[in-house]
């Protein structure tokens, strides 16, 4: 079943995600960060790209931990003087700052999760093909030619394993001029294939005259709102963060991690923003408990 | 005035010794159904190329053709291209971005792009299609895909290279039959380049046979098989209901369907068939028990409680559509893929306590595509490739071997450059070289013309004879009946049914013979092939 967020038009969908991008950059600060992964975390349970996020999390969290503990190794800035390590000083400004650039990579990756899942390359080529039509057409051959290559090259390694040649066995230098021989037969074969893919495409008219563009997604009222919903929060957020609120500053003197009136404002868009797309779902979730 | 018409025209490519096309004249009316039939090479390719100036091949050209009562060039006459490989035509990753792509580059409006597919994508019946992925369709219904994608463009001329020669039985008649309906219901002129002759003769309005380049007879269906019949080497071209007909000595009306034929056979005598004796059963050289397999997890099995046995001197001939799991099974059978569960024994050892080079020599596969399975960039090199690494030393035979195929010419020809019956056998060359107790073949006859697929049968009958046995798959019903010893049908990932091709064709609606479909009703016995037939037939005086 498709969710009432994917059936968003994909340019909704897709400013949903560069704005919660830049606000993962912008609002460094570790309440918000916080925030922010539970609410990414939560997106990415509903659209269930939870097990590709289990995919990622041992490389999510060794670079994390890697910029972390980077941070206070090179940076001596602070005043706050933790323990000196072989003539290192370790501050608390040093850590504090390390664990929110970690805690704000953590955040931006499992975006980017929920992000494949939802801006399928369908709804990606849709948007390109707007701007740039000739690209989109580019893009869509190289969308079928990277699986269709990787069919064929297993299909070159089968055919070969039949008549006693692979690069599984063998010594060395042999195996790599087998593969380096696969590689130019896969490279020959798609040429010569590809000749009779242009002739297709010429056949259909193909660089005839000016491209128009299919639109498969109707750009609907409600995208129109949801877009005027998005732009509005983050306007509210941006105002606050040029304001100096919705930030922790570090350097040269750590601020209070206690929020502010201004701060709690701010923190409210921030969910609303992020939360849309929960929303979206909640309301249709009563809606149609309500119909039924 | 013809609506299309060629005057005199000659062809011939970049550094060719010979044209392609001959002083080759044609005239064709609007809303005629033709099809060029003839040996690979002949030049139908090229004649239906030469009616499209967006594919218009490069080289010399000279003569007129004429479209609509104008030259060719400023003529805005819509011509549709639908070519032989389904795969490769195909532009886009999905089925609506592929549909759309030809509507793209005209510059419709999304909202006629749409009102046109959702009328064409009806009339296909593929509203189940439109969201899959290209690659996931099979072969028959990519080719009904790259129809569907032509046919939005509203073209009046519709140009078709040999469509339905990587189809199996029943998705070709369906595609051709779709053609039908496009002639009739629409109008629109269609040219036919073809090698399945069998059902294409009834459809045509007239048929064009062409021989190096020109046009060798050209009529209407009767009158060319007729002519056909009485010049040799091209009475192989006569389908075989027409071709019985015509050796028994009918004097009548030229029957071609198999219900004028069934008609005609009421007035002919059969005599008993022969009962031959059982052939000795040798012993089994390769046997599958209760085969799994499947490409990935999630896919559901390809094959599923598969049985197989293969016995020394078999010619096992393998049926079924695209997409039954054929050559899935080749490929276990050859060691390349693993089965997941299940035992595949070659010479009652299991076949995964083989060691791969061994099993090689043993086993000659030659894949659907024989152009992967060159790696070096000529013939030549790639025998030489072959003798190494086998540390062969029978070079003196590579000569004869190639003689016999008829391939000694090709020696130092890129494999690319060659035909598709040339490149197989080429490739055959190379398993003969390591003399193999057993050749699976997949879809030999694959785009072959008829006077190929004798000379391949010859081939492979000789080996047969030779004691090597053979297991091939194939769409060519006809072929699987003269030559094999024992067919077998592939459904749903499990053989079927299996027995001598008597037995095997006659229980078939589809799968099954013209010979046979003829004879259905009317004999206590099976009379499957053309061969039996004209033997066994006598006109009743």
């Amino acid at each position: 079943m498709k969710s009432r967020f994917e059936e968003f038009h994909p340019l909704v969908s897709f400013i949903f995600f560069v704005l919660a991008l830049s606000l993962f950059i912008l609002m460094i600060h570790p309440v918000f960060l916080l925030l922010g992964l539970i609410f990414i975390l939560i997106i990415n349970i509903t659209y269930r790209s939870i097990e590709q996020l289990r995919q990622w999390a041992a490389f999510m969290i060794i670079s994390s931990l890697f910029i972390f503990l980077l941070n206070p190794l090179f940076n001596e800035r602070g005043r706050h003087v933790l323990f000196v390590f072989h003539q290192h000083r370790i501050t608390a400004e040093s850590l504090v700052y390390g664990g929110m650039s970690a805690l704000s990579l953590v955040v931006i990756m499992a975006m980017f999760v929920s992000y494949n899942k939802i801006m399928t390359p369908n709804k990606l080529l849709f948007l390109f093909s707007k701007i740039l039509p000739q690209f989109a057409v580019l893009l869509m051959l190289t969308l079928r030619f990277i699986p269709l290559m990787k069919r064929r090259l297993d299909e070159i390694s089968s055919i070969q394993l039949s008549k006693g040649i692979s690069v599984l066995h063998g010594p060395l230098n042999k195996r790599v001029k087998t593969g380096l021989l696969y590689v130019q037969v896969l490279l020959t074969y798609s040429l010569e294939e590809a000749i009779q893919t242009a002739d297709s495409m010429k056949a259909r008219e193909y660089g005839k005259g000016l491209r128009s563009s299919y639109e498969y997604f109707k750009f609907k009222k409600r995208d129109g709102l949801a877009l005027v919903y998005l732009l509005l929060f983050y306007l509210l957020i941006l105002s606050g963060r040029f304001n100096g609120f919705g930030h922790l500053t570090v350097y040269p003197i750590m601020e209070s991690w206690q929020l502010g009136t201004g701060d709690i404002r701010i923190m409210v868009f921030y969910c609303l923003f992020l939360g849309f797309p929960l929303l979206i779902e909640l309301g249709g979730y009563f809606r149609w408990r309500i119909l039924n | 005035m013809a609506y299309i018409e060629l005057k005199n025209v000659s062809f011939s490519y970049p550094d060719a010794n010979q044209p392609a096309i001959h002083n080759l004249s044609l005239q064709v009316e609007k809303g005629q159904f033709i099809v060029l039939f003839g040996a690979s090479g002949s030049g139908k390719s090229t004649l239906l190329r030469l009616l499209k100036k967006e594919i218009m091949p490069h080289g010399e050209l000279s003569g007129e053709i004429l479209l609509d009562g104008g030259s060719i060039e400023n003529q805005a006459v819509n011509t549709g291209f639908v070519f032989q490989d389904p795969e490769n035509q195909v532009v886009a990753d999905n089925v609506l971005h592929e549909m759309v792509f030809g509507l793209e580059n005209i510059g419709l409006s999304t909202n006629e792009m749409r009102s046109r597919i959702a009328e064409m994508v009806h009339y296909f019946d593929a509203e189940n299609l439109l969201n899959r992925d290209t690659h996931e369709l099979s072969g028959g219904m990519k080719q009904q895909i790259n129809l569907a994608s032509v046919l939005l463009m509203q073209p009046d001329i519709l140009l078709l290279d040999e469509p339905t020669a990587q189809l199996d039985p029943v998705s070709a008649r369906e595609f051709l039959n779709m053609l039908v309906h496009l002639n009739e219901e629409f109008g629109m002129t269609i040219i036919l380049a073809e090698h399945r002759l069998e059902e294409i003769f009834l459809l045509a309005d007239s048929i064009v046979l062409m021989d190096k380049g020109e046009v060798k007879v050209q009529g209407e269906t009767r009158q060319v098989l007729e002519n056909l019949w009485r010049n040799p080497p091209f009475n192989k071209y006569v389908p075989s209901i027409p071709s019985l007909y015509l050796s028994l000595g009918g004097k009548e009306k030229l029957p071609l369907s198999v219900k004028e034929g069934r008609s005609w056979t009421q007035t002919v005598e059969i005599a008993k068939k022969d009962r031959t004796g059982w052939a000795e059963i040798t012993e089994e050289i390769l046997n599958a028990q209760n085969i799994y397999f499947q490409y990935q997890k999630d896919d559901g099995y390809i094959l599923k409680e598969l049985n197989l046995s293969i016995r020394k001197g078999d010619f096992y001939a393998l049926l079924g559509g695209n997409g039954s799991g054929k050559s899935t099974l080749l490929k276990l059978l050859a060691g390349v893929l693993k089965p997941e569960r299940g035992k595949l024994i070659f010479r009652g050892k299991q076949l995964k306590a083989w060691k791969n080079k061994s099993l090689a020599a043993e086993i000659g596969y030659l894949p659907q595509n024989p152009k992967l399975f060159f790696i070096q960039d000529t013939v030549e090199k790639e025998i030489q490739d072959t003798l190494e690494q086998w540390g062969l030393k029978n070079e003196h035979e590579v000569a004869p071997l190639l003689e016999k195929l008829g391939i000694n010419h090709l020696r130092h020809n890129h494999p690319y450059d060659l035909s598709g019956g040339e490149l197989q056998k080429a490739a055959l060359a190379c398993l003969l070289l390591r003399k193999p107790e057993i050749l699976l073949l997949d879809e030999p006859t694959k785009g072959l013309d008829p006077l190929s697929k004798d000379h391949l049968a010859d081939i492979l009958c000789k080996l047969n004879c030779e004691g090597v046995s053979i297991l091939m798959s194939t769409h060519d019903v006809e072929f699987a009946a003269r030559y094999a010893s024992k067919c077998g049908m592939m459904f749903q990932g499990s053989i079927t049914s299996e027995s001598e091709p008597d037995a095997f064709f006659s229980g078939n609606f589809f799968y099954t013979t013209m010979v046979q479909r003829l004879f259905r009703s009317r004999s206590d016995q099976q009379i499957v092939t053309l061969e039996e037939a004209v033997e066994l037939c006598r006109l009743r005086r």
